[in-house]
């Protein structure tokens, strides 16, 4: 089975696998090992199924690597290799590191896929649970066409997935921890990566640029933290470093923002002074000036702070808000309209007017749908106590009193006319037919069946019921049957199908027949799983 | 009692009812606001009483209302309009609009006019304007479909309009009210809404700084002026000696100028002035011209000294006398004679000429008031005792100077704000004597403030800006944990001020250091006001915008600051106000030191009183923002336990006082958060009209009732 046409990037000799020795190959596109003296592989994993590597404890006896999968499996090797088994098993983990990542991304999004999709249908987690759980179609068989059905024929439904936005202290997750000996840690998630770059496209812009040409992933987050940057109370120094771009950058956009001006005129400080003062009049005219030709180191640092909280905050809210596009488009687009929109007053929005009429809602004639105010006997156990869910249907008190008022007027005007109402023949027999034994008692004996069976044997009748279903449906797909493959599938499916009824429907006929002698269901069942096959 | 209660439209209502009542005795109402969007807000007000009135009376009425600004907010001119500050636009216009770029237009077509202007002038002024609510949008569009200038058609039209809006300073800045205001009817009344920071509208009006950088620029100014003279004597020597005889006839014909060419009027004028004619050592342009370099090369010698200067306007004009043999009489008259050379000289870019302007300005003000302005000469800023930095401070420490013509001229004149307290006071500083005053509370459903002083943190450790304990960091740690404590409980938005922009930037940076930051942002995104009016703006957009996604924001911003004067936080934009320590105004600054004292000589007003009232009326306006209206709802939290003593307190408004229990006096940051979540929870219940009618809202049956007019006697009786 070892093809050989693949490259081989890594040849660990004399690693233990299940106490067997033999040779870890790592390869292009998976990690395999087979044993010693055997031309082919025992174990083979391909990167994409590999979710994350573990390495033993530097000081342990035993120098192992571990895989995890993501099916959960895990596969351990042990280097057993006396004289470089630190090496070696360095030397692999550095080289999966640098793979793994490559088909992380691919993984990871089939993945999260199929997962969120497991999550939000329980029905299809169930099927899966029926279906791919006990065996009886694999997991590849399950979303072959279950996938591709979601996102090519109903891709509106993705779209309107809600965007998540940006945690606003994501940078305060990342606390540096001391390891101890001068040296800071910081712990970066991919979630913590995604949030630097949304929120500051420059980085990103870097880290496509760098990284990995120049800088490998850790020594690119490694000068992050390290950069003016991230630190923005230091002044900015040195030209060197490969963030000062991003700085400007950042100060430019900054700038861009502040000269686009603001579209509401109520928040616009430049614009509320009717009539400002001119230079050199006035008290305060003469204000420490705000060049930083005058200000102190700190103070400086103190206002680059201030001015990062501002722009951060800024950049959080445009990364939750922007759709897509990139924000350089849309700060371009809203220039352009707002280069004329001085002298185009006549088209003002009337935003503006209508924020300039303060509406009072108090005094405005009410519209909104009645509510039920809360109505507090002890306000203080709202207030501080536990909150209990209860939903309750509220009627409002002149719906009650209405409701008893005509129920007093009916009964008030209710006259009972006992002769009219049947003839005695129609009367005897409605009687009979209510009596123990009677037509219309007889429904209610077979009815019972409902009751008979309890319910959890009703919900796996119907989980199998789905799963039956679903596997025909897999099964009538197939036709016609015009390409080998389809052929090979038919008949694969018709395996399945006998399987299923081997391992599923007949143990829970077994069950039923030997629990409710009297029901037939099962046997309905069966019978219409034969119709539909055949 | 806070705007949205009803402030702006009792006024109105009751000014224009006496006005449709006695036409004859009250012609005008000047209304009077301190920024655009409140006087936008004036005249949509005023639209609706409009409404109501041809509503109920079935017929249109004849007032005519209009609000004015300045041109930046009114030009129409595609070109001039697209200029972005007031300066750049007042001086383009100029240059479009002066005579005699009108008359060199005549002679050659091709010079470029405003073509507004020009058909304004043309057929404007036969017509007047018809009656109706005029916003300034409605100006713009009228103006549009005319083709005439907005800008001169308002300022046309205020003479025969029934009601106007505008700015305060149209009224107290003497520079421009000379301009605008000055022919405005004897028998009107004017409001001024806003009016707590009126007294230092009035100085600001008055007061001059003069630095080195200015000096320099009115040399480069009086250099042009020179050269220009040369030029124009050797051309057209006629026109100086058109001016020349016309300055000898007195300033009473110079001012009869055209409107268009005054461009930045001079300052208060007495009137004796306009009666004597220009003196004649400055009335021939060469002399002026010296005149002024004389007087320039002697505040350069001023300028350069090594220790702080403080001295009178007497001393000073003493020793200019003894210096430069510059006499009293021909600095008076220095401002209107640099007005009447630069029309003469026909110099198009007056804004260039800001520099030489503010020097005359000054030399006139200077020459006129003996008493009430103080000159000191600082040599360098007190922070940065190494870098020379010469200013020469003119400043005024009467407010009653500026408004003093207000009060001599009109019948009526009513002061207003939600935060003017304690009333005392402002007769005393403005110097007069008022007819009526009054301070109402307001009457509420449900009490939708709710002010809480927090005077201790967690661990006990008083909280206060106080300055011995300011670089504390137990304090400024309390601080951050009561900010962090209240991100987490308040939806939406939370304003929090401080008490000036270096405190805050330090508490910053300190909040940055121990993380208490990064804990917010958890909670909401972060937005600071800075120095920068456009960067605050734009901050303040995003702010706005993050309440409304529902993400909630912070705001740390400054009293005294823009945000603290002029932006409202309605609603959901401000559920809570943080005032972190008192707001006192920085006391160690000469110019303050000088007018404190000029209080207590001239007003018996004591130091500490003044600056505990200054202090505390900015504290009321910054807390005041979060309600505005009977349905909104607040949290106002005093972070600074000198709130509880009862001199401050007392000066709060009353309806922020009223609703100070004695158990909120001191609280510690835990039962601050407890208490605001009981009051959040309880204010977040829907609230409906039946549930303030016959409380804070009648119908027109409960309000003709017996009992309501008993009870409205009742409270009017106590006040």
């Amino acid at each position: 089975m070892a093809s050989l046409s693949e490259e081989v990037l890594l040849v660990v000799k004399k690693v233990r696998q299940r106490k067997q020795d033999g040779t870890l190959y790592l390869m292009a596109e998976r990690i395999a090992w087979g044993p010693e003296g055997k031309d082919r592989f025992t174990v083979s994993h391909l990167y994409a199924d590999i979710r994350c590597q573990k390495i033993s404890p530097d000081g342990k006896a035993k120098v192992q690597l571990q895989l995890v999968l993501h099916s959960g499996e895990s596969t351990t090797f042990h280097f057993a290799n006396e004289s470089t088994a630190l090496k070696d098993r360095e030397a692999a983990k550095e080289l999966l590191q640098q793979l793994l990542p490559k088909f992380k991304k691919k993984a990871n999004k089939e993945l999260e896929e199929k997962n969120r999709m497991l999550q939000e249908d329980p029905v299809l987690f169930q099927l899966y649970k029926d279906l791919v759980v006990s065996q009886v179609i694999s997991a590849e068989e399950f979303w072959a066409n279950r996938l591709g059905g979601v996102t090519n024929t109903d891709p509106a439904q993705y779209k309107y997935k809600q965007e998540v936005g940006i945690s606003g202290a994501f940078l305060a997750d990342i606390r540096p921890q001391t390891d101890g000996c001068n040296g800071l840690r910081y712990n970066l998630t991919a979630d913590i990566i995604e949030s630097i770059f949304r929120t500051y496209p420059a980085v990103k812009q870097k880290y496509n640029e760098n990284v990995p040409h120049n800088l490998t992933e850790k020594e690119f987050w490694t000068r992050f933290f390290q950069s003016h940057y991230f630190h923005r109370d230091r002044i900015n120094t040195g030209t060197q470093d490969i963030f000062s771009e991003c700085a400007k950058q950042d100060e430019k956009g900054l700038k861009s923002m502040v000269v686009q001006g603001v579209k509401n005129p109520l928040v616009d400080l430049l614009s509320l002074e009717d009539k400002t003062l001119d230079e050199g009049y006035g008290v305060c005219g003469a204000q420490p000036s705000t060049s930083n030709s005058n200000r102190t180191v700190k103070e400086s640092s103190n206002y680059a702070i201030i001015k990062r909280f501002n722009h951060h905050s800024a950049m959080v809210l445009a990364a939750g808000s922007r759709k897509g596009e990139t924000p350089t488009d849309q700060a371009s687009e809203t220039s352009s309209t707002d280069g004329n929109s001085r002298d185009s007053d006549f088209f003002q929005p009337p935003v503006k007017k209508v924020k300039l009429q303060e509406e009072y809602e108090d005094l405005q004639q009410e519209n909104r749908p009645k509510t039920v105010p809360l109505n507090l006997k002890k306000s203080d156990r709202y207030a501080h106590g536990p909150v209990p869910l209860q939903s309750q249907q509220y009627t409002t008190s002149q719906d009650i009193i209405n409701s008893v008022n005509y129920i007093q007027h009916e009964m008030a005007n209710y006259k009972p006319n006992l002769t009219q109402v049947l003839s005695s023949t129609v009367a005897t027999s409605a009687i009979s037919a209510l009596s123990p034994g009677g037509v219309l008692m007889q429904a209610g004996a077979q009815q019972a069946i409902n009751q008979m069976v309890p319910s959890e044997v009703q919900g796996e009748l119907k989980h199998l019921y789905v799963a039956a279903g679903e596997l025909l449906r897999h099964f009538w797909s197939c036709f016609p049957v015009n390409t080998p493959f389809l052929e090979e599938k038919v008949i694969k499916m018709k395996s399945n199908l006998e399987r299923f009824q081997l391992t599923k429907l007949r143990p829970f006929q077994e069950k039923i027949q030997r629990q409710y002698l009297s029901t037939n269901v099962i046997l309905l069942f069966s019978q219409w799983l034969r119709d539909w096959c055949w | 009692m806070p705007s949205g209660t009803g402030k702006t439209i009792s006024l109105l209502s009751l000014i224009v009812a006496y006005q449709r009542a006695f036409p004859l005795e009250v012609t005008k109402l000047i209304y009077c606001s301190r920024t655009v969007p409140e006087i936008e807000k004036v005249v949509e007000e005023l639209r609706k009483l409009m409404e109501f009135y041809s509503k109920q009376t079935r017929e249109s009425n004849n007032f005519l209302a209009l609000a004015l600004s300045s041109r930046r907010n009114l030009c129409i001119h595609p070109e001039v309009s697209s200029l972005r500050f007031g300066k750049e636009v007042d001086g383009k216009c100029h240059s479009l609009t002066a005579s005699y770029i009108r008359a060199q237009h005549h002679s050659n077509p091709s010079f470029p006019v405003c073509q507004f202007y020009e058909e304004f002038d043309a057929v404007g002024r036969q017509v007047p304007l018809p009656a109706g609510i005029y916003n300034l949008d409605d100006l713009k569009d009228f103006g549009r479909r005319k083709g005439w200038c907005p800008y001169y058609l308002a300022r046309y039209s205020i003479l025969h309009a029934n009601i106007v809006v505008y700015s305060y300073h149209y009224l107290l800045d003497p520079k421009i009210a000379d301009l605008v205001s000055k022919e405005l009817a004897k028998k009107s009344v004017v409001v001024f809404d806003e009016a707590h920071n009126i007294d230092n509208v009035c100085i600001d009006s008055m007061s001059v700084n003069i630095t080195r950088r200015t000096l320099d620029h009115c040399q480069n100014n009086v250099d042009t002026l020179h050269n220009t003279i040369h030029k124009i004597k050797e051309t057209d020597a006629a026109k100086l000696k058109e001016e020349y005889r016309r300055l000898v006839e007195g300033l009473k014909e110079a001012n009869v100028a055209r409107e268009t060419d005054v461009y930045l009027s001079n300052p208060v004028l007495p009137d004796e002035i306009l009666q004597e004619a220009v003196p004649g050592t400055i009335r021939t342009a060469e002399h002026f011209v010296g005149f002024l370099r004389r007087f320039l090369e002697y505040l350069k010698s001023r300028l350069r000294v090594q220790h702080v200067i403080q001295e009178s306007a007497p001393q000073f004009l003493k020793d200019i006398y003894d210096k430069v043999c510059i006499d009293r009489k021909p600095l008076r008259f220095c401002a209107e004679r640099l007005q009447s050379l630069l029309r003469t000289l026909e110099i198009t870019d007056i804004a260039d000429f800001s520099a030489a302007t503010l020097i005359s300005n000054f030399a006139t003000l200077v020459s006129t008031y003996s008493q009430g302005f103080t000159i000191i000469i600082e040599p360098f800023e007190d922070r940065t005792p190494t870098i020379a930095n010469p200013v020469l401070h003119f400043s005024c420490m009467d407010p009653s100077i500026a408004i003093k013509p207000v009060f001599q001229r009109f019948q009526s004149v009513i002061i207003t704000s939600g935060t003017l307290s304690p009333l005392d006071i402002y007769p005393r500083i403005l110097d007069f004597h008022p007819v009526t005053m009054a301070s109402f509370t307001m009457t509420l459903a449900r009490t939708c403030l709710c002010p809480l002083i927090v005077g201790r943190g967690n661990d006990q450790v008083a909280l206060s800006s106080k300055f011995e304990t300011r670089e504390d960091f137990a304090v400024i740690r309390n601080y951050g944990n009561l900010l962090m404590e209240m991100s987490a409980i308040v939806p939406d938005g939370i304003v929090a001020f401080f008490t000036s922009y270096v405190y805050m930037e330090n508490i910053v940076a300190s909040w940055y250091e121990q993380g208490i930051l990064e804990n917010i942002q958890r909670n909401k995104l972060i937005f600071i006001e800075t120095q920068d009016a456009a960067e605050t703006s734009m901050a303040l957009e995003k702010y706005q915008e993050a309440c409304e996604n529902g993400r909630g924001a912070i705001l740390l911003s400054v009293a005294r600051g823009k945000v603290s004067e002029g932006i409202d936080f309605v609603h959901h934009f401000g559920r809570a106000v943080i005032m972190f320590g008192v707001p006192y105004v920085y006391t160690q600054s000469r110019i303050l030191k000088a007018r404190l004292e000029y209080l207590r000589d001239q007003f018996q007003i004591r130091e500490n009183d003044f600056l505990t009232f200054d202090a505390m009326r900015h504290a009321a306006q910054c807390v005041g923002r979060a309600i505005r209206g009977k349905t909104d709802y607040g949290l106002m939290i005093f972070a600074d336990k000198r709130y509880a003593r009862a001199d401050k307190r007392g000066k709060l408004p009353r309806w922020i006082q009223e609703h100070i229990t004695d158990g909120s006096l001191n609280l510690t940051v835990d039962e601050a958060v407890q208490l605001s979540k009981h009051f959040l929870r309880q204010m977040a219940q829907p609230f409906r009209q039946e549930d303030q009618l016959g409380l804070s809202l009648l119908t027109l049956e409960q309000l003709e009732s017996e009992e309501m007019l008993q009870k409205i006697a009742q409270v009017a009786h106590q006040t």
